[in-house]
C-alpha cells in the first residue's frame, strides 16, 4: 500500500504532479497552523485562516482588484517586452563572435550588479508609476533570456547543421529548421527564470515608487503592522510565480520531449 | 571514353591551424567511380577518408584538385549527392516522415509531392507504421534507416555513406548491411561508403579502396568479384575471408601505429 502510494507520487503524470503539489501545500499549512498556536504575538505571525479572511476583505473592498490590475499590467507588458528584447540580443550575440566578445563581458557585469538596489534611482529618473516599474522589471528579467538564447543557439549539434548544409540549406533555412528549434527549449527555461525575477522586480519597484499594486499594498500593510494582509499579498505573488513556472515547464516539455526520455 | 559518374582528381587537403603547423589530411587522391558502382573506402583512423567524403559532398573545400560529377566540377553541396551521416543527424523535433522529407522541404518541393516521395522511401526502408514516431522513440538501427531514406528521398545520383553502421551492435549491423544491399539493388545508385569494418567493405562493395594514413593516399584498389545478390553466408566463404585478410594486411601496420599516436 505504502509502496503503491510512493510509486504513484513519483509518476510523471499531471495528476501525480497535482497531488504532489497539494501534499506539500497542505503540509505547509498544517505546520504554519501549529507554529501559530505557539507564537501568539499576532504582529509576528498570523494563522492561515486569518490571512484568508484578510484576503477576502481585500477582495470585498475592491483593493485586491485595483492592485492586481496595476501589478499585472506593469509586470505583464514589461515581461513580454523583456522576452522579446532578450531573444533579440541573444540572437545577435550568437550570430556575431565580435559582438559576443565585446558586449558579452559588459552584459555579464550588468547581470551581476544588484539592479534592484538601483530602484530609488530609477524612480528619481522616471517618476512614480508605470515607467519606473517597466524599466526595473525589464532590466532584471532580460538577462536570463539573453544568456539562454545565446547558449541554446551555440549548443546546436554540429551534425545537425552539417546535415542541413549537405542538403544545400541556406543560412536562413539552417536557422529556422535547425538552430532555432534546438535553442527553443533553452530559451523557454530562460523565460521561466525571467518570470520569477520579474515578480521580484515589480514588487521592489512598487515598494518605492507607486500608489497601487501588490508591492505598494505589502508596504502599506507592513507600515500599519497588518501582518495578515502582508502575508496574504505575498501568497498571491507566490501563486503567480508558481502558475508561471508550471506553464513554462509544461511548454518546455512540449517543445523538447526527446530530452525527457 | 565515357565520363565517369564521379571523378576525384589530385585532391589535396591541408587543415590550417592558427599558430600551429597545418595538418595534411589528404595527398594526391585520384579515383574514378562508374555509374551504379558501389565503392568502399577503408583505412586506419586518421587516413582522411571522412574528409574526402565531405569534399565529395561539397561540405569542405579541397586545398588542391577537383571533384567532378558527370564531368561537372563540384563547388558546394547539391542534389546530385546525398550523405548518410553517423547516428543522431536526425532532427529530434521532427517525425520520421518529416525527417525523411527534410531534404525535399529544404528544396521547396510542393508539400503533397514531398509527402508522397517521403512515404515511398519510408516504405522502402521498412519504416511503415513508424511515420509519426520521433527519432528518440526508435532504436539505433531504425534511426539509421530513416537516415538512409532521407538521403535517398532527394533522388541523388551518388549516395555518400559516412560509417553509417558504426554505432550499431554487431547483429543489427549485419542486418542493416543486407538491407542496404537490397535498397541499392532497387535504386541503382552510385555509392561511396566510408568504413573501418573491412568485412563490411568487402561484403557490400564492388571495389575496396585502401587508404594509407597521415596524409591519406590511395594505397591500393582491390576488386571484389563476389557474385550478387550477396548473402550473409558468403562471409564464411574462402574467397571472402581471403579478401578481408589481404586488406587487413595492407593497413595493419598503420592501425597499430595509430594506436600510439595522439590526434
Amino acid at each position: 500500500m505504502r509502496k503503491q502510494i510512493f510509486e504513484f507520487l513519483e509518476q510523471d503524470t499531471r495528476s501525480a504532479a497535482l497531488v504532489r503539489l497539494a501534499v506539500s501545500l497542505v503540509s505547509v499549512l498544517i505546520l504554519w497552523e501549529v507554529v501559530a498556536t505557539f507564537v501568539t504575538n499576532r504582529l509576528l505571525l498570523v494563522p492561515p485562516l486569518e490571512v484568508l479572511n484578510a484576503l477576502i476583505g481585500e477582495v470585498k473592498k475592491g483593493a485586491m482588484w485595483e492592485n492586481a490590475i496595476a501589478t499585472v499590467t506593469a509586470v505583464g507588458t514589461s515581461f513580454i517586452v523583456s522576452v522579446a528584447i532578450g531573444i533579440a540580443i541573444g540572437l545577435s550575440l550568437a550570430s556575431s563572435k565580435m559582438l559576443s566578445l565585446t558586449a558579452g563581458p559588459l552584459l555579464s557585469a550588468l547581470n551581476s550588479v544588484p539592479i534592484i538596489a538601483l530602484a530609488p534611482l530609477f524612480i528619481a529618473w522616471l517618476g512614480l508609476g508605470f515607467a519606473s516599474k517597466f524599466v526595473l522589471v525589464l532590466l532584471v528579467a532580460v538577462f536570463p533570456v539573453v544568456v539562454t538564447t545565446e547558449a541554446g543557439l551555440r549548443a546546436t549539434d554540429r551534425q545537425l547543421i552539417e546535415a542541413a548544409k549537405s542538403f544545400n540549406a541556406t543560412g536562413l533555412q539552417i536557422f529556422s529548421t535547425v538552430t532555432f528549434p534546438f535553442a527553443l527549449p533553452f530559451i523557454v527555461s530562460g523565460i521561466r527564470v525571467a518570470w520569477a525575477r520579474a515578480l521580484v522586480g515589480i514588487v521592489v519597484a512598487e515598494f518605492f515608487g507607486s500608489f497601487a499594486g501588490f508591492g505598494f499594498a505589502i508596504m502599506s500593510a507592513s507600515q500599519t503592522f497588518d501582518t495578515a494582509r502582508v502575508l496574504g499579498y505575498v501568497i498571491v505573488l507566490g501563486a503567480m510565480g508558481l502558475i508561471g513556472s508550471m506553464i513554462f515547464e509544461a511548454l518546455q516539455r512540449r517543445l523538447a520531449p526527446w530530452r525527457q526520455e | 571514353m565515357s565520363i565517369a559518374r564521379l571523378r576525384i582528381e589530385n585532391i589535396d587537403k591541408t587543415f590550417n591551424r592558427t599558430g600551429k603547423p597545418g595538418v595534411e589530411a589528404l595527398r594526391g587522391i585520384n579515383l574514378s567511380i562508374e555509374e551504379g558502382e558501389f565503392v568502399a573506402i577503408v583505412g586506419a583512423s586518421g587516413s582522411g577518408k571522412s574528409t574526402l567524403l565531405r569534399i565529395i559532398d561539397g561540405l569542405l573545400e579541397p586545398s588542391g584538385g577537383k571533384v567532378y560529377v558527370d564531368g561537372a566540377a563540384v563547388t558546394r553541396p547539391g542534389r546530385d549527392r546525398a550523405m548518410v551521416f553517423q547516428q543522431d543527424a536526425l532532427l529530434p523535433w521532427k517525425t520520421v516522415a518529416e525527417n525523411v522529407a527534410y531534404g525535399l522541404t529544404l528544396a521547396r518541393t510542393p508539400k503533397a509531392e514531398a509527402d508522397k516521395t517521403a512515404q515511398y522511401f519510408v516504405n522502402l526502408a521498412g519504416l511503415q507504421g513508424f511515420e509519426q514516431h520521433y527519432p528518440h522513440q526508435l532504436s539505433g538501427g531504425m534511426r539509421q534507416r530513416v537516415n538512409v531514406a532521407r538521403a535517398l528521398a532527394v533522388n541523388p545520383k551518388i549516395l555518400l555513406l559516412d560509417e553509417p553502421f558504426a554505432a550499431l551492435d554487431a547483429q543489427t549491423r549485419e542486418i542493416m548491411q543486407t538491407e542496404l544491399l537490397t535498397i541499392w539493388q532497387e535504386s541503382k545508385k552510385t555509392v561511396v561508403l566510408i568504413t573501418h569494418q573491412i568485412d563490411e567493405a568487402v561484403f557490400l562493395s564492388d571495389r575496396v579502396v585502401v587508404f594509407s594514413a597521415r596524409p591519406g593516399t590511395v594505397r591500393q584498389e582491390i576488386k571484389v568479384d563476389l557474385p550478387r545478390p550477396r548473402t550473409l553466408e558468403m562471409k564464411r566463404q574462402p574467397e571472402f575471408v581471403r579478401l578481408v585478410d589481404e586488406i587487413w594486411k595492407l593497413i595493419e601496420d598503420e592501425v597499430r601505429a595509430s594506436l600510439k599516436q595522439t590526434t
